[in-house]
């Protein structure tokens, strides 16, 4: 893995530490030494951790799984953007080239009233999951498996679909929103289905619950800034929020 | 099939349910804003040809005012508006305040990845300028002793803009207006769903220009009167 003629890197992190969701937080700051251009931004944070835990320090609570951007598990404000400088790409793909030696990194949690920070830099999302639970389903007979093409689907429905549906709900939108809005979120979640075929059913059902449990968890209000599409690590369009008023609107003023 | 009768119960479904969703839903407070925003902007260009009477001289101006003033529709024009400025800031204040406790902790750093725009971030701050303007623009003007309007509104507006601290706020208001516009207009269809990518940028680029159109051609008019003397 690592170049023989490689040159680590000495950062300074400014990094958020929280005790607890109650707890007063506030940025305190590391030196971390050794960290190669190789690394991703989530080994780096690793590599701090070893050094904090070898001086007997409590290490920095982070959210991570796959490391390979596609679980929406990582999150982190690096120096005031979601999943850090780079567009297209999670935290766990950022890498430390980006940075170069003595650099000052500032990173902190994803804040939302409806993310409430758990420890350090892990925030609760699982507000997520209950926006999802309100609407986000297609229900269907679990019988045996139909005929694949028995249900057609425009080629290009079912592209908008899919791109709708590369959202891995890691929530940098919301972070990354002025207004800690949940809309580009909610609204690839509502696309997703309401482009297929099988999101008919409860179509107009879906629109109208996603909307009142987005809101019921404290998210704000979008005011079409797009910061949300700017962050996005799976370039989540902005006409998908549209898609999601128009979604609404229509519920709203047809459904029984 | 129960499960789906719980959600139902769980929605709003009376009729009458409706309305107060549209005015408290997040969605929904958006697309009256939205609307009624551009009804507003509707007006904004109405007045604007009106006004543009100032340059054909006194008595085209006090003419076009007159008969506006004698129209038996004006009250109803003007219980809209009155209206519309209603919804439009309540709605849009109401909003502000629940996207400020959506993110009760604040970033130590926050600086975006490039989709604001100055237009964008300024809408509170612009939007109260306008506010404020309003209120000094009709008191001075629709407001004015009854006598002193019907006498000769040309030259109430000439003695006003004479002034350079009052046509200095007119200009320094009508340029914020310009900027609410710029990002209001193009983002108005977007909360109204309506987004393509064949048209979208069409409306950018639109919503733009109207908003540079309205705050120079209502600019030109302190700057001409005030400034630079015209009607002497």
């Amino acid at each position: 893995m690592a170049d023989k003629n490689e040159q680590t890197m000495n950062l300074t992190l400014k990094v958020w530490r929280q005790k607890g969701p109650q707890e007063p937080g506030r940025l305190v700051e590391y030196k971390v030494t050794g960290v190669s251009p190789d690394m991703s931004f989530l080994e780096m944070l690793d590599v701090l951790n070893e050094q904090l835990v070898s001086r007997g320090e409590d290490a920095v609570a982070f959210d991570h799984d796959c490391r390979e951007g596609i679980c929406g598990m990582c999150s982190l404000m690096i120096d005031g953007r979601a999943h850090g400088p780079d567009s297209a790409a999670t935290t766990c793909q950022l890498h430390m080239r980006r940075y170069k030696d003595g650099d000052t990194v500032v990173i902190e949690p994803f804040r939302a009233k409806g993310f409430p920070v758990v420890k350090d830099l892990v925030v609760d999302r699982s507000a997520f999951d209950r926006i999802m639970m309100a609407g986000g389903f297609v229900s269907v007979g679990t019988g045996a498996a139909c005929d694949a093409n028995s249900i057609l689907v425009p080629k290009e429905k079912a592209d908008k679909a899919m791109d709708a549906a590369a959202c891995i709900g890691c929530g940098a939108c919301v972070a990354a929103c002025p207004n800690a809005a949940a809309m580009l979120f909610v609204a690839a979640k509502v696309s997703q289905y309401a482009l297929l075929p099988q999101g008919q059913a409860e179509r107009d059902r879906r629109a109208l619950a996603m909307r009142k449990a987005m809101d019921a968890e404290g998210f704000g209000h979008c005011t079409n800034e797009y910061e949300c599409e700017a962050a996005c690590p799976k370039e989540i369009k902005v006409s998908n929020i549209a898609r999601l008023n128009r979604e609404f609107l229509r519920a709203a003023v047809s459904a029984d | 099939m129960q499960a789906t009768e719980t959600e139902e119960k769980a929605c709003c479904r009376p009729a009458d349910c409706r309305l107060v969703m549209l005015l408290e839903s997040s969605i929904g407070k958006k697309i009256m804003v939205a609307l009624a925003g551009l009804f507003l902007s509707f007006f904004l260009l109405v007045h604007l040809a009106g006004n543009l009477f100032m340059f054909s001289g006194a008595g085209a101006f006090n003419h076009y005012a007159s008969a506006l003033a004698h129209n038996e529709l004006l009250p109803v024009a003007e219980i809209g508006l009155v209206v519309l400025f209603l919804v439009h800031i309540a709605l849009a204040t109401r909003a502000w305040f629940i996207n400020r406790a959506a993110r009760p902790v604040g970033y130590q750093v926050y600086a975006g990845k490039g989709g604001r725009t100055a237009g964008s971030r300024s809408m509170a701050v612009t939007g109260a300028l306008v506010l404020v303007f309003l209120l000094v623009h009709l008191k001075t003007f629709r407001f004015a002793p009854a006598a002193v309007r019907e006498a000769d509104l040309f030259a109430l507006v000439v003695r006003r803009f004479r002034s350079p601290w009052y046509s200095a706020f007119y200009v320094l208001a009508l340029g914020g207006l310009g900027l609410h516009l710029s990002h209001g207009v193009q983002s108005a269809f977007q909360t109204l769903g309506l987004n393509h990518p064949r048209y979208t940028p069409l409306i950018k680029k639109l919503g733009l220009a109207f908003a540079v159109l309205i705050a120079l051609g209502f600019m030109s008019m302190p700057i001409y009167f005030g400034f630079l003397g015209g009607a002497k």
